[in-house]
Order: C-alpha cells, then structure tokens, then sequence
C-alpha cells in the first residue's frame, strides 16, 4: 500500500481521536500535525501488512502522553467536580439531547488521562478490549475497570 | 447474584462470548435498574459517537495535509539519493561508458580511416589498441617517463583478473586491459590536447577515466616492481 495514501485515509479517524484526547480543537489538529511528521519520519517502523491506523493511533497517544506531561497535571484537577452536572446536560425529562463537539471534549477533558484514552478508543473509535489493551501495553482487565470508571464518569456529567 | 460492572459493560459493548453473553442479558431482562443502566450507557455511547462524527466527516486542514505532500516530495528524494550512494560505482561507470562511446563515435568516424598515430583499431568487433599504442601499453613502465607516444598511467588487475593500463596520448585518453595478445580498449576519452575552452583539464585525468578506473580495478594499482613483474610476464 501507498504510505502516503495510507496516511491520508487515516486522517479523519486520527483527527477524531485527537480531538478525543485533546483540551481543544487547536490543540487537537497540533497533536494531528505532529502524528503525521513523526509518522513521516519513522515509516521504516511500520510493518506492512498490519494496520496503519494502530500505529498511528499509537504514536499519537504517545505523542498525547509527552505533551500531557510535559504540561504538568494541573489540567487534571482544573475543574471542580461538580462542574459536570451543568455540562451538555439536558435537563428535559426523555429527550436524548444531542451533545455538541465542544460540550463532548469539555467533559472527555475532565477524565484522568489514562480513562480517557480508554473512553476515546473503545467508545468513539470503537475498538475491541483486546485491541486497546494492546495499544496501551496493559492488561485487558485494567482497560476494562478504566473504562468503567470512565463512563460511568462521563454519564454523570453528560445526562440521564 | 450481582453482576460487577465489569462484566456488565463487557456485555453491552459486545465482549462477552455467546455463552456469558446469554447469561448476562438473561439476568438484565429480569432486572428493571439493569435495563436501565444498559439503555443509558447505549445513549451516552452514541452521542459520543455522534459528536465526534463531526470532526471524522470535516474537511482536513491543509496544515495538517501539508506535510503528507511535501512527505511525499522529500521521501522521493531520499529514495533517490539512496539508490545513488547505493549504485555509485555502477552509475558512474554507466555514465563513463556512455561518454566513451560518445567520444568512440567521434574517434571510429574520423580517426581510424588512417593514419599511423590512430590509438585505436577493430579487431573482432572489439576496439583495441592500434600498434603504436599496443606497443606503448606493451614495453612502457609508469614509472619511467618518456617526452614523446603515449604515456601509460595506472596499471592493475580488473575483477575478472585481466591487468589493465590506463594511457594518455595526447589526443586522447582511456583504459585498456589484456585480451589474449592484444590490448582491448574499455574506454577512450577526449586527450588533454583536443580539450579546448572550459572543458580542458588543467592537469590529471579526465573525471570519467577516473571513474572508469573506479569501476573496474581491484584491490590496488601496481607499484614499479608489481609493474616491471606484471610486463616480464607478459602481461598476464
């Protein structure tokens, strides 16, 4: 397969990942940006015939990782705890409101990280346990209790 | 029993296998607070889903296209510059046989119709050396220079083990290497004397010679003694 070619059609997926991760839409096409020149540069790392886009979603988790860090973990405890309630929430009784990208990111953002990438790949990339454990080099079961928290965390903040 | 969450967002989220699925959805059935819990998660999940769908379905910024392209520019180049670190030898040694040709055309078309100082003649299909330069490559040392004829410069074995020597006799230059008991030319340039304007050598051999030298020697060129060796044994 073309490499280039392959980039590109992992773009959209990538992007929707970052913005998954991300604080904010600037933020997520930088880590995008990023992804696709280190990808760039470490081509001769990919093994054809396996699938691009796990190596992609990898080096920009890792990349994701470096910034967070980078940053400090003040963004972690930015918000209080019962901002959530207020966000995306839809007050009226049985309507399944639709939640708007920046409502989405907002409350995503409110994770501790290691829930939120297992939240981004599993319920809006839509990967298998297996496949996400992988990604993030860590056993099956710590995906699944991540993700539980996580969730459970999210519902609580975005409706219902 | 209670059923832990863990297992429960298994379920939902299709992990389970048909067996453990069956059992978790039995006991969902049964339990009003369950089925609720289920319906919610479902309805977080594809809001999600539906939120970022935007950003999967927006055009891509250039910014973000940009270094793809240029990516693609930039590798092209690199591919090339490999292949031609890689290829060299085999490369210059194409473009020297190719200036060669180019000069044996001028050389076969106005040269070998006569003259004794022709350096060249056909023997079989092959170019080889005509008798003064035959003769040259044949008694004349490198390391014993001579004020007129043609100079012998480098001698040395090719890859295939034929000695070779390199000539400059003024009006052209090239490599000829034993064949049997003649010399049979490898390449033949422009001599130093026909080089006019910009194209003339200040001093040494021509770059495609020298290339062509590259291409073909092994190991080392001989020094006087391997050289005097080399001629008492006839060359061989």
């Amino acid at each position: 397969m073309d490499f280039e070619r392959g980039l590109q059609e992992c773009l959209p997926r990538l992007r929707r990942f970052a913005h998954g991760l991300s604080q904010n839409a600037a933020d997520a096409d930088d880590l995008t940006q990023a992804t696709i020149e280190r990808a760039l540069r470490a081509r001769d790392q990919w093994t054809p015939g396996t699938r691009l886009v796990s190596w992609l979603y990898r080096i920009m988790r890792n990349l994701w990782v470096d910034t967070a860090r980078s940053r400090g973990c003040k963004a972690q405890f930015e918000a209080p705890p019962e901002a959530g309630e207020s966000v995306g929430f839809d007050p009226r009784p049985g309507m399944e409101a639709a939640i708007d990208l920046g409502t989405a990111m907002a409350a995503m953002d409110r994770l501790p990280e290691e829930q939120r990438e297992v939240v981004v790949l599993i319920l809006i990339e839509g990967l298998g346990y297996r496949e996400t454990a992988e990604l993030l080099d860590l056993p099956i079961g710590t995906v699944s209790s991540r993700l539980v928290r996580g969730r459970t965390a999210l519902l609580e903040m975005l409706g219902e | 029993m209670m059923m832990n969450d863990e297992t429960f967002f298994a379920w939902l989220d299709g992990e389970l296998d048909p067996a453990a699925a069956a059992k978790v959805a039995a006991q969902v059935a049964a339990d009003p607070d369950l089925q609720q819990k289920a319906a919610a998660h479902r309805a977080l999940s594809g809001r999600l889903r539906e939120a970022f769908a935007a950003v999967a379905s927006a055009p891509i910024p250039d910014a973000i296209l940009e270094p793809i392209r240029r990516g693609a520019v930039v590798d092209l180049a690199a591919v090339r510059e490999r292949k031609a670190s890689r290829f060299q030898l085999p490369a210059m040694a194409q473009w020297a046989a190719m200036a060669a040709t180019l000069v044996l055309g001028l050389v076969t078309g106005s040269v070998l119709d006569g003259g004794s100082t022709t350096p060249v003649r056909s023997e079989s299909g092959y170019l080889v050396a005509s008798a003064e330069l035959g003769n040259a490559l044949d008694v004349r040392l490198a390391s014993v220079s001579t004020a007129t004829g043609p100079r012998v410069g480098l001698t040395f074995r090719d890859q295939a083990g034929s000695i070779c020597r390199s000539f400059n006799d003024g009006s052209a230059q090239g490599l000829a290497c034993r064949a049997g008991r003649d010399w049979r030319i490898r390449g033949l340039f422009q001599g130093a004397n026909s080089q006019t304007g910009e194209y003339r050598m200040a001093a040494g051999a021509d770059p495609a010679l020298a290339a062509l030298i590259d291409s073909t020697i092994s190991g080392e060129p001989f020094d006087a003694p391997a050289e005097r060796r080399a001629q008492a044994q006839g060359w061989r």
